[in-house]
C-alpha cells in the first residue's frame, strides 16, 4: 500500500499545482498552459497507475479497496498540509516520487 | 432563510406537506418500484427481489429530491403519486402474468 | 430555475442535516469505534489471554464442552477465535416444544485449557457496535430509526454535492484561521475528499437492513411467504428436522478439514450444529467473513452430523447477491488488515467530523445575526445545547464507559450493565451541564473534562491492572498499547480544542465593531 500512497499523494499534488490558485500560492507564479496540461496529465496518470501496486499485491477486490482508501487519505493529508506547511507538502510529493522505485522494488 | 420574526402558517403547512410527501409518498413509490423490478426482471426470483430492494433506495432519494425541488407542495404529491400509480399498474400486470 | 433548484437543495441539506445531525454524529462516532471493537474488548477484559490460533484444537475443545453441558440442545453455535478476537465462543439454544424458540446461552472458553474464561463481565467494544445500529432501543425500533437516519444521511450527502457549486474548483481549498469560512472549508474537505467512503458506508447501511425496511418485493414475489425467500438466499437455514432417534455426532475437526477443502484453504468462521444428539444432526460450516471483501451470505458447507455425508455446498454467487454481499462486506470491513483498519477508522472520523462541523456551521451562521443581542432566541439556544451535549457530551460518555470498566469491582455481578449505565448517566449529566452553562463555557468545560478523562486512561490502566503501557509495549500487545496511546492522543486533541475554544471568547466581537463606526465617520 505504501507505493500506492506515494503515487496518489504525488498525483494529487500535481493536480493541485495545475490550478491557478494553488500554483500561485505554492510556486508564486502562474502556470503556463503547457505546464498546466502536463501537470494535469501527470496527476491523473499517477492516480490511475497507483491501482497497479495495490491490485498486484492483493487481488482485484482487496486491491481496489486499498487504492480507494489510499486515494482518500492522501488527498486529505495534502489538503490539511497545504495551508500550514506548503513547502513540506511539496517536498513530500517530491520525496515520494523519488522513493517510489525503491518501494516498487521492495514489493516485488 | 428566516428573516421575518415568525413564518406564516401557510408556509409551515406547505413544508409539512412536502415532508409527508417525501417520507411517506416516497416510501410508497420506492416500494412499488422495487415490486415492479422484482416481478419483471428476467433473473431468478430471489435475484430479482434482491435487485429490487437494492435499487429501492435510489427511487426513495429521487422522490425526496423532487418533493423539495418542485414549485409547490401540490406538485410534490403529484410527482410522487403519479409514478406510484404507474408502478402499481405495472406491478399489477406483472403479478397477473405470473398467476396465469 | 437552476438557481431555485440549488437553493432548494441547500435548504433541504441544511434542515435534514440539522434535525438528524445529532443522532448521526452518535451513530458515526460509535460506528467508527466499532472498527476496533475487538481491541476495545481486549482492553476492557485484560484477563483474556491471546493464544496462537489452532482451529482443530479449539473445535475439539468446544465440542467436548457442549457435549458435556448441552448434549440435548436444539442448536450449538461455535465461533472460532481469530487473530483479533481470541475468545472461543460457544452458544447453545435450549430445546423446547416445536414452534417455540428456546433461550440462548453462551460462554467464552479458553481454547488451551477448555475452561470457561474468567474475565470481568463487560460488553466491551460490542457495546459501541450494537449501539450504533440499535441505539439502545427495544427491538426493532432502534434498527428502524438508525436505518431511517441513514436514508436522511444519504439525502444530506447528495444534496450537499448538488449544493456545493465549486466542488472541483475548491477541491484542495482549506483556509484556516478565517472563522466561519474555515469551518465551511473544513466541512467541505472532510466531506468531498472522503466522499467515496461516506457514500459507501451510508448506502451499505441501508442495504444491511433492506429485508427489514423494504420487505415489499419479497412479499409480492413470494406471495407473502418470506420464509421461502430466506431459505433460497440463506441455504444454511434449510436443515433436516430431527428424527427423534439418538445419534452420535462425528468429531467436528474432521468435517472442518473437508469444509476448508471446498474453499481452497479458506477459513471457517462459525459452525452451527442443529439437533446435535439426533441421527439427523446437520453441521453447517460458515466461511470466515475476513476471507473476502464481498460477503457471501450463502457460503456454507453442510454435512450430516452422524454420517459425515456432504449435504450441500453453496453455489457461486449471482450478480445481485455479489452486489449486496459487496455492500455488506465493505461496511463491516472484516477483511481489513491492521493498516486498512486504521484507514477505515480515519475515514469514519472524517465522516463524524463532517457531521459535527455541519452542526457547528448551522448554528454559527445564525448566531452571527443575533450577535448584537445578548439573548439567544429559544430555537438557537436549543440547537446550541443539543450540539454541545451530542458532541462533547458523547465524548465524555465514552470516556466514562472506559473509566467505569476499570473502577467497578471485577467480581461485581451486574458490572456489565453498570458500565452501560455509566455511559448514559454521563451523557445525561453533560446535557444538564449544557443547559445550565453558557455556550462557550459549556464547550470549554466539557471538552476540557473529556480531555482530562481520556488523557488519564493510560494512568488509570496502570493503577488498576498490570497491563499498562510499560508492559504492553514490551510484550508487543499492540491492541492494549494502541488503546492507551489512542486515548492519550484523543485527550491531547480535545485539550487543544478546549484551549482554542477558550481563546476565541475574547478577540473577535471587539475587533469587528470599531471598524464600521470608523467608516461611517469617514463617510461624513
Amino acid at each position: 500500500m505504501l507505493l500506492a500512497l506515494l503515487m496518489c499523494y504525488a498525483g494529487f499534488t500535481a493536480l493541485c499545482l495545475a490550478t491557478d490558485r494553488h500554483h500561485g500560492e505554492l510556486l508564486h507564479s502562474k502556470p503556463s498552459p503547457r505546464r498546466r496540461q502536463g501537470l494535469r496529465l501527470a496527476g491523473w496518470a499517477l492516480l490511475a497507475i497507483a491501482i497497479w501496486p495495490a491490485v498486484s499485491a492483493d487481488g482485484w477486490a482487496l486491491g481496489l479497496v486499498e487504492w480507494c482508501a489510499v486515494l482518500m487519505l492522501s488527498a486529505l493529508l495534502l489538503v490539511l498540509l497545504l495551508p500550514y506547511r506548503p513547502r513540506l507538502a511539496l517536498i513530500l510529493a517530491g520525496v515520494g516520487l523519488l522513493v517510489s522505485p525503491v518501494a516498487a522494488f521492495a514489493a516485488l | 432563510m428566516k428573516s421575518k420574526p415568525s413564518l406564516p402558517l401557510a408556509y409551515r403547512f406547505a413544508v409539512t406537506s412536502r415532508v409527508l410527501a417525501a417520507v411517506i409518498g416516497g416510501y410508497l413509490m420506492a416500494s412499488l418500484a422495487s415490486i415492479c423490478l422484482a416481478l419483471w426482471l428476467p433473473t431468478s426470483r430471489a435475484d430479482a427481489v434482491i435487485t429490487g430492494m437494492l435499487s429501492s433506495f435510489v427511487f426513495y432519494l429521487l422522490a425526496m429530491l423532487w418533493c423539495f425541488a418542485c414549485r409547490t407542495a401540490w406538485r410534490a404529491w403529484l410527482g410522487v403519486m403519479l409514478p406510484s400509480a404507474a408502478f402499481a399498474t405495472l406491478a399489477g400486470v406483472g403479478f397477473w402474468m405470473t398467476r396465469t | 430555475m437552476k438557481e431555485g433548484f440549488r437553493q432548494a437543495m441547500a435548504w433541504l441539506h441544511t434542515w435534514a442535516g440539522l434535525v438528524f445531525g445529532w443522532l448521526l454524529f452518535a451513530i458515526f462516532l460509535t460506528g467508527t469505534l466499532s472498527y476496533f471493537k475487538d481491541e476495545i474488548s481486549h482492553w476492557m477484559q485484560p484477563e483474556v489471554q491471546a493464544h496462537a490460533v489452532d482451529d482443530a484444537r479449539s473445535l475439539g475443545v468446544a465440542q467436548n464442552y457442549l457435549q458435556h453441558v448441552a448434549p440435548d440442545a436444539a442448536r450449538w453455535i461455535i465461533t472460532l477465535p481469530n487473530s483479533r478476537d481470541p475468545g472461543l465462543l460457544v452458544m447453545w439454544q435450549d430445546k423446547l416444544d416445536p414452534g417455540k424458540r428456546g433461550n440462548f446461552n453462551q460462554k467464552t472458553l479458553d481454547p488451551t485449557n477448555a475452561q470457561a474464561v474468567e474475565a470481568r463481565d463487560s460488553m466491551g467494544g460490542e457495546f459501541f457496535y450494537r449501539f450504533h445500529f440499535q441505539l439502545q432501543m427495544p427491538h426493532p425500533w432502534g434498527r428502524w430509526l438508525s436505518t431511517f437516519a441513514a436514508m436522511v444521511m444519504f439525502l444530506a450527502l447528495i444534496t450537499g454535492i448538488i449544493t456545493h457549486k465549486k466542488i472541483f474548483k475548491d477541491f484542495f481549498t482549506f483556509r484556516p484561521r478565517k472563522g466561519q469560512r474555515s469551518w465551511l472549508d473544513g466541512h467541505n474537505a472532510v466531506g468531498v475528499l472522503v466522499l467515496p467512503f461516506h457514500l459507501m458506508i451510508t448506502y451499505s447501511s441501508l442495504v444491511i437492513f433492506m429485508t427489514m425496511v423494504m420487505p415489499a418485493p419479497i412479499l409480492a414475489s413470494y406471495g407473502g411467504d418470506a420464509r421461502a425467500f430466506f431459505n433460497e438466499v440463506f441455504p444454511a437455514s434449510n436443515n433436516a428436522p430431527a428424527q427423534g432417534v439418538p445419534g452420535k455426532l462425528l468429531p467436528l475437526p474432521a468435517l472442518y478439514e473437508q469444509a476448508r477443502a471446498q474453499w481452497a484453504g479458506g477459513h471457517v468462521g462459525r459452525i452451527a450444529v442443529n439437533n446435535p444428539s439426533d441421527v439427523n444432526a446437520s453441521v453447517n460450516m460458515f466461511r470466515a467473513g475476513s476471507d473476502k471483501v464481498v460477503h457471501d451470505f450463502g457460503s456454507v458447507v453442510q454435512f450430516n452430523g452422524t454420517t459425515g455425508e456432504l449435504l450441500q455446498v453453496s453455489d457461486e454467487q449471482s450478480l445481485p447477491t455479489l452486489v449486496a454481499g459487496g455492500f455488506f462486506g465493505l461496511h463491516m470491513g472484516h477483511f481489513a488488515g491492521p493498516v486498512l483498519r486504521w484507514l477505515y477508522f480515519i475515514c469514519g472520523l472524517a465522516g463524524t467530523a463532517m457531521i459535527g462541523t455541519g452542526l457547528v456551521i448551522w448554528l454559527g451562521k445564525r448566531q452571527l445575526k443575533h450577535a448584537k443581542t445578548a439573548v439567544m432566541p429559544f430555537e438557537l439556544r436549543l440547537v446550541e445545547v443539543l450540539n454541545i451535549a451530542s458532541m462533547s457530551g458523547l465524548l465524555i460518555a465514552i470516556a466514562a464507559f472506559f473509566w467505569a470498566n476499570r473502577l467497578l469491582p471485577v467480581s461485581f455481578a451486574e458490572r456489565s450493565g453498570w458500565e452501560v449505565q455509566t455511559f448514559f448517566i454521563a451523557w445525561g449529566l453533560s446535557l444538564l451541564h449544557a443547559v445550565l452553562r453558557r455556550g462557550r463555557q459549556a464547550w470549554v468545560e466539557q471538552l476540557g473534562f473529556a480531555a482530562l478523562l481520556f488523557m488519564a486512561v493510560p494512568l488509570l490502566n496502570a493503577l488498576t491492572t498490570s497491563q499498562h503501557l510499560g508492559v504492553s509495549l514490551v510484550r508487543g500487545d499492540w491492541a492494549m498499547a494502541g488503546f492507551d496511546l489512542t486515548c492519550l492522543a484523543s485527550g491531547a486533541f480535545l485539550a487543544w480544542a478546549a484551549w482554542k475554544m477558550q481563546r476565541r471568547t475574547v478577540p473577535q466581537p471587539k475587533a469587528q465593531r470599531p471598524r464600521p463606526l470608523h467608516l461611517k465617520q469617514e463617510a461624513n
